[in-house]
């Protein structure tokens, strides 16, 4: 098969699916399940041969001409886009799997399972997408499908306000991103992306410093809201209740790694503005340090693990505007593999023992769950860096990276939230593996049907991946064209040192027998309050923000009422009175209709008379 | 009697019709007026075909065609009557008033 | 002079018949006020030069229409039952009308200006040569009226029989 069809079939076997499924199998889930994993197979097969095949000249295809611009659309296939490909499609593949399992009784399933081809469609189109109109047209189809899988249980209040929050505040950033595409089409009067980013003739070479520095940082607006990123990080954890599958999707390899792909895809335009790095890294260092305190308090563990996404994605926005595109991706896909196999594991936990909470997971027995327990620990293990697992390398590229130019104060709150993740990660392990005591009562009896071959499955595919990403290292830079640096035990020393401490605390607070299981920032009354309410970025949005918008909506609001309302009511009230006056004419009685039809007819024929 | 003394005459039937139709409360009573109109109009096409027509044949045939009219029309109304009264049990105009606004 | 006579007779006929007809609260004098009103209209018809018309107004319309509404009543109410009263304001009311559209119109009658032709000749007034008229130049219409009154009678049995009452 030729690259054209092989994308193709890549591209479209799950949209091919979505359509199916949500127009002729809504009856017949299993048809709909088959169909889907289907096609969410073919389309991993498909990213995979992509991959082998290597990367080719970019594919273009006139899409509509208006005026001077060209509207293509196409597919970009460069070692960025293979990789990261095939990372959403087996990442998807796996969570479709699971989702047998995790979504088996739910009667909706055929439109749960829908949506997750319609995710995977988009975010794969988004991910080859040539142009970047085609590029923002799937980015806003990935936020409607992540608005429907959000909300998918729709009944739950708390869903359906969750789901609109995420799409409410991805909008926010996404009208940055619409008027930084707008600009960029104003200044090279095209969309073609390496077009755009060729070092000759490219944008950085046409535009000012200072239009560069306003279109980087109006994308950069788009993918604070797409990834979560102070100060419009509060949607995410909202985000959880969705299914848990749909969380291990959003966190891991789309939704919010779209905006950090996007970062990467246009890196060179961002390298080109330091203004737009510098406020990157103060955004990126800030939401990496946030999300981890806001982890450490966490007693929920979907919640942890959404904190720390929001952290994680801090650290590769942070190795990005380092400089580095290599730790960026790598850490964007070791995260994909190791935050996926943590949501599965959460889910498996959450449905086998139906309770979000650590400590009542632990005190239920979820160590017994080999597979959930074992996911677990190697997926912590590579969150919090522990070497030789994934996060580890890709966090030592970061930090390399970011201590390029000698230590800086980026490094420095780097290297503590390093310490913080290494800290909630095992705060999370212990509490789920190291209770004080376990109830004798299991909640479902055998161990079979906790952990579900469809579920299971993924979770040891996932485990494996999170296991040995950190060896891809050399391959991914290899795939971007770039020479992976060697780093010296010393690099690498201050990252182990925070990880160790981090690990170490983590056992006197929770891990040991006599540990109190309270965390020690519990000694610190007013900063665990400032943690578990999320430094009050919720709390500001809706004592400022709504409130401002209250107060104008009430002025307005008097406005309203007193000058146009009253007119147009006195307006209607006249129709109105006008309306119940002539109401009194249609009596009913066909004989006083009569007499007035007659009496008109009298007058026409008298004016007739007269005229003549 | 000219034609304009026909068209007086048809007129003066045309009115007492409208009257009938007009102030009977019985629906057979404005039904009976409704036929005196038509037959004003018959009175009034004969008139004509009588004193300005060159062909008379077009209005006798005009006014086969009104007294065919009239007998389905006839047939109709009394159908509708008959109903009314077994689902009313009244056919008083002024009683059945329900489409009032 | 006779003729004149005669005619102001039927005309006296037909308007005080339809007095009758449209005054009277007992409908069995109203359709007698009709049939007098009717049998007047005939006289005229056959003094202005149909007596093909006056025959088939007294055969249809005295002779059918008349007595289908004699059954209608005999169906509908007891003819002893003593009639509603009078509405005043009501009757008052239809007076208005009739008066205003009465003046009306014969205000347009009196201004109206009719040419005056010369009568046809006595075999235009045939009934052969209203047969042929129908049969050849009026056909539709002829056919036309045919179905209409079918679809009259169809529709008549439909509104007017029992209706069937939903099993229960």
């Amino acid at each position: 098969m030729d690259t054209l069809n092989l994308i193709l079939a890549t591209t479209f076997a799950p949209f091919a699916a979505f359509v199916l499924a949500i127009l002729f199998l809504m009856r017949q889930p299993r048809l709909a399940q088959v169909v889907v994993i289907a096609g969410g197979t073919l389309s991993l097969a498909g990213a995979v041969s992509l991959l082998s095949a290597g990367p080719v000249e970019p594919l273009r295809y006139l899409w509509f001409t208006s005026g001077d611009i060209q509207l293509r659309f196409g597919f970009l296939l460069d070692g960025l886009s293979l990789m990261f490909g095939v990372a959403v499609a087996l990442i998807t593949l796996c969570v479709m799997v699971y989702s047998l399992g995790y979504m088996g009784h739910d009667p909706s399933k055929t439109r749960y399972f829908a949506m997750l081809a319609l995710f995977e469609w988009a975010m794969l189109s988004f991910v080859y997408a040539v142009d970047l109109m085609q590029t923002f047209i799937f980015w806003e189809l990935v936020g409607l499908a992540s608005f429907f899988l959000i909300g998918f249980w729709y009944e739950k209040p708390s869903a359906t306000a969750a789901a609109k929050k995420a799409f409410l505040m991805t909008r926010v950033g996404d009208v940055g991103l619409f008027i930084g595409v707008l600009m960029v089409l104003q200044v090279a009067g095209h969309f073609d992306v390496p077009g755009l980013l060729a070092t000759e003739g490219g944008l950085v070479a046409q535009a000012t410093p200072a239009v560069l520095t306003t279109i980087t940082l109006l994308i950069f607006v788009g993918i604070v809201g797409k990834s979560a990123q102070f100060p419009l990080h509060t949607w995410l954890p909202d985000a959880m209740e969705g299914p848990t599958p749909v969380s291990a999707l959003l966190h891991s390899a789309t939704m919010v790694a779209a905006g950090v792909y996007l970062m990467a895809r246009l890196h060179p335009l961002f390298m080109g503005s330091e203004t737009t790095l510098g406020i990157i890294l103060i955004v990126a260092s800030m939401t990496a340090l946030l999300a981890a305190t806001m982890a450490m308090v966490a007693t929920d563990i979907k919640r942890v693990l959404a904190y720390s996404s929001i952290s994680q994605l801090g650290f590769m926005l942070l190795g990005l505007a380092a400089g580095s595109l290599f730790a960026g991706v790598f850490h964007l896909i070791t995260h994909a593999l190791f935050k996926a196999l943590l949501f599965l594991c959460s889910g498996l936990f959450i449905h086998h023992l139906e309770t979000n909470d650590m400590a009542q997971i632990g005190r239920g027995g979820g160590r017994r769950m080999r597979f959930a327990t074992a996911g677990l620990v190697v997926g912590g293990a590579a969150l919090a860096g522990i070497p030789p697992l994934g996060g580890f390398f890709s966090k030592e590229e970061i930090f390399a990276a970011l201590g390029h130019d000698g230590v800086t104060l980026f490094s420095v709150v780097a290297l503590l939230a390093a310490f913080l993740t290494a800290y909630y990660t095992f705060r999370m392990i212990f509490l789920v593996t190291r209770p004080q005591q376990v109830e004798a009562v299991d909640v479902h009896g055998d161990h079979d049907r906790a952990e579900p071959l469809s579920m299971a499955l993924p979770v040891v595919l996932l485990t494996v991946g999170a296991a040995v990403a950190g060896f891809w290292g050399g391959d991914i830079a290899r795939g971007l064209g770039i020479e992976a640096g060697h780093h010296s035990l010393a690099a690498m020393a201050p990252a182990l040192a925070v990880v160790a401490l981090g690990v170490l605390v983590a056992w006197l607070d929770f891990g040991r027998q006599t540990a109190t299981r309270t965390g020690f920032i519990a000694r610190m009354p007013a900063l665990e309050r400032l943690f578990t309410n999320g430094w009050y970025v919720d709390a500001f949005y809706d004592a400022v923000i709504v409130r401002i918008t209250m107060l104008a909506a009430t002025i307005l609001y008097a406005a309203e009422s007193r000058l146009l309302d009253a007119n147009f009511d006195r307006l209607g009230f006249g129709v109105l009175g006008l309306g119940s006056g002539t109401r009194r004419l249609q009596n009913g009685w066909v004989q006083f209709y009569g007499g007035w039809a007659v009496v008109l007819v009298g007058l026409a024929a008298a004016y007739f008379g007269m005229s003549d | 009697m000219t034609l304009e003394g026909y068209l007086t005459l048809s007129l003066m039937l045309f009115c007492i019709g409208v009257f009938a139709v007009l102030s009977q409360r019985n629906l057979i009573a404005v039904l009976i007026g409704v036929e005196l109109m038509m037959n004003a109009a018959s009175l009034n096409v004969m008139a004509f075909n009588r004193f300005s027509v060159t062909d008379p044949t077009t209005g006798q045939i005009f006014v086969l065609i009104i007294i065919g009219l009239a007998a389905a029309e006839v047939a109709i109304f009394l159908s509708i009557i008959v109903n009314l009264y077994r689902t009313r049990r009244t056919i008083d105009a002024e009683q059945l008033t329900e489409l009032q606004g | 002079m006779l003729e004149q006579a005669v005619i102001y007779l039927f005309a006296a006929l037909v308007l005080s018949g339809g007095l009758m007809a449209a005054w009277t609260r007992h409908i069995l004098y109203a359709i007698i006020g009709l049939g007098i009103s009717l049998f007047g209209v005939a006289g005229l018809f056959l003094y202005l030069g149909s007596p093909f018309l006056a025959a088939m107004q007294l055969l249809i319309y005295i002779g059918g229409i008349t007595v289908a509404i004699v059954f209608a009543m005999m169906l509908s109410i007891a003819m002893t039952v003593t009639p509603p009263e009078r509405n005043r304001a009501k009757t008052v009311f239809a007076a208005v009308c009739t008066a205003a559209f009465g003046l009306g119109v014969f205000q347009l009658v009196r201004a109206a200006r009719f040419p005056a032709v010369s009568p046809a000749p006595e075999e235009a007034w045939s009934v052969g040569a209203i047969g042929h008229a129908l049969l050849t130049h009026y056909n539709l219409v002829f056919e036309t009226l045919s179905v209409v009154l079918l679809l009259a009678i169809m529709g008549a049995i439909l509104i007017a029989r029992p209706q069937r009452k939903a099993a229960s």
